[in-house]
């Protein structure tokens, strides 16, 4: 019925030799089928959504890139209609509101994944009281605390590691469209490493605020608030300041640019204006630039008038860069907390 | 050599003292009785004695000077937790396996015979086994790991008769044919009377007489539940004067 190892004899009773992590991980794995059983499911469900848009929509980008010349308006009129049905949707059912909606759903995922997999991991086992089993077991707590934890983390991440992959390979068309930069924040965290290393972070406070608690439900509900907190103000506040953003002259906006971070001008007598100074520069301009139709008159007239535009960028080269170095501090703390967790279990008593 | 041997030991959790100063030597090969009141720190001495617990003060060793918790002594001693916990989801084989990939030593043979004569299938779930059935699959898989000693909390507490009666024969026949030692605790000193050979009596967190039943009987010429009782009521009020002192 099941496969088993050959059963230890009664005479290593006496051997030093502690229980084998291979054993262990049959348990960990026995242990957490539910688990890996929806992991999967949710993932397989999305991954198979992911690969039929992805063909589909490369197919359709093939065609806008195909189109020659560029400039014609049966070119123009294709790639805008690329964009309308694929990025914005365009009513179609099966697009489901396309890569925008799409992409945005997925932010969730790391969350609630790394939530429901480390969640019960040891809270469950308070709960129903069957620590008092494992715990007593000839392989000891810190063994099988190590093995309940490492091995779904492992697995996790290299699961949604692999789901980045195919997902970049769906998103693909928009970020070589000029659409979005990889850069900010509605998708770097979806590319990269940064997509498995959330999930890990969110698999790592789970678990240890579930043996903190003993109580799966808890651990969750204060997992989504330090996860919510700290996805938004790394996108905002933090992941800006990983390297000194370039100081470069003109507006380009943030296509092709990378990341905008902030925009000024510089006044003909060298003051710096931020935009709320612009605001009030504009707002006192003639009513010919601030009604033309042209969305460049205001920049216009301030090329006219000696004023230069300034903006400070993290261009779009130094994306696997920042990808490394948010994966390297989510795994630094992840890390820190499955010791944490580890540190717990040796010290609770029962 | 000495199953269980604490000094002074005691644990405290928040302002309330668990047990307290609790010196004991319980020699090996006996079936130990352990009696007291609910709240008397039964549970919480044999926590401290199989490792779940670290104590506030004091030491406990297992099994000839083996610290408690440390790998040698879990390897040699099973521990049966009060109502038997086990995982509910899991079907009774995968639970043996699980026991066997937790363990060194694992007698798998014992465990699947065990649980032919018991009529206890395999493919069951641990969730859908009737209390007396759980109880003697936690007893199966705390035997086949072949321990020096076997430590039960509160075996009985939620049997009914029968499944007892079957539960005490199942611990009495284990402890002879493989020589171990075994220490169950209970609040009713009647279920345990007809098989203890040693008789630990504790009350408050104290421990009132530890000895030999034979000894016991020789030395205060009553019966086992009333020199239980005696010393039952005896750590009271001993307990209730101090408090009037105080």
């Amino acid at each position: 019925m099941i496969s088993s190892p050959p059963a230890a004899q009664p005479a290593t009773a006496t051997g030093r030799r502690p229980v084998p992590w291979t054993r262990l991980a049959w348990v960990t794995l026995r242990q957490r089928r539910g688990a890996v059983i929806g992991t999967s499911v949710v993932l397989g469900v999305f991954a198979a959504y992911l690969l039929i848009m992805a063909i589909i929509q490369n197919n359709a980008y093939a065609a806008v890139q195909a189109c020659h010349p560029a400039a014609a308006l049966r070119c123009q009129q294709l790639a805008q209609a690329f964009t309308r049905d694929y990025w914005g949707g365009g009513g179609r059912v099966i697009q489901s509101g396309g890569a925008q909606t799409v992409s945005s759903l997925l932010f969730a995922l790391p969350v609630l994944l790394g939530a429901f997999v480390g969640g019960p991991l040891l809270a469950r086992e308070f709960e129903s009281g069957t620590f008092r089993f494992a715990w007593t077991q000839g392989a000891g707590r810190t063994r099988w605390s190590v093995s309940t934890l490492v091995l779904p983390a492992v697995l996790l991440t290299a699961v949604t590691g692999a789901f980045t992959a195919l997902f970049y390979w769906y998103f693909r068309p928009f970020l070589a469209d000029g659409q979005v930069s990889d850069m900010l924040p509605l998708a770097f965290a979806l590319l990269g490493v940064a997509f498995a290393a959330w999930t890990l972070f969110a698999f790592a406070v789970t678990a240890f605020t579930g043996t903190l608690f003993r109580r799966t439900v808890p651990a969750m509900a204060v997992t989504l608030v330090v996860y919510i907190a700290l996805a938004i103000g790394t996108a905002t506040v933090i992941r800006q300041h990983y390297l000194t953003p370039v100081t470069e002259q003109g507006w380009n906006g943030n296509a092709g640019a990378g990341w905008v971070i902030s925009s000024w001008a510089k006044a003909p007598n060298g003051q710096i204006l931020s935009q709320a100074d612009l605001g009030n520069v504009a707002a006192h301009l003639p009513a010919s630039v601030q009604n033309s139709p042209d969305p460049n008159a205001f920049t216009d007239w301030l090329t006219q008038h000696g004023y230069t535009m300034w903006q400070s960028v993290q261009p779009d080269s130094r994306f696997w860069q920042f990808q490394l170095i948010e994966g390297g501090w989510l795994l630094a703390v992840s890390a820190l907390l499955i010791a944490g967790t580890v540190v717990l279990v040796r010290r609770r008593g029962a | 050599m000495n199953v269980i041997e604490t000094n002074a030991l005691g644990k405290r959790y928040r302002r309330k003292w668990a047990l307290h100063d609790c010196t004991l030597a319980i020699p090996g090969g006996h079936i130990v009785a352990l009696v007291g009141p609910n709240g008397a720190g039964k549970t919480t001495l044999l926590t401290m004695a199989v490792g779940l617990t670290r104590p506030t003060e004091g030491t406990v060793s297992v099994l000839g000077g083996e610290p408690a918790g440390s790998p040698q002594a879990l390897d040699r001693i099973a521990f049966v937790a009060q109502d038997a916990p086990l995982y509910r989801n899991l079907p009774v084989a995968h639970m043996l396996h699980l026991s066997r990939n937790l363990n060194k030593t694992w007698d798998q043979r014992r465990a699947e015979d065990r649980l032919v004569q018991l009529e206890i299938p395999l493919s069951q779930k641990v969730g859908e086994l009737s209390g007396g059935q759980k109880a003697q699959l936690a007893l199966t898989i705390a035997l086949a790991r072949r321990p020096g000693l076997l430590v039960l909390d509160e075996p009985l507490a939620s049997l009914d008769p029968v499944a007892r009666d079957d539960f005490m024969g199942a611990v009495v026949a284990a402890a002879e044919e493989d020589g171990i030692s075994v220490v169950l605790s209970s609040h009713v000193l009647a279920e345990l009377e007809r098989v203890a050979t040693y008789l630990i009596v504790l009350t408050r967190g104290q421990v009132q007489v530890a000895g030999t039943v034979r000894e016991l009987l020789a030395s205060h010429g009553a019966g086992l539940e009333e020199i239980a009782l005696r010393y039952l009521r005896a750590g009271v009020s001993s307990l209730s004067r101090t408090e009037g002192a105080a």
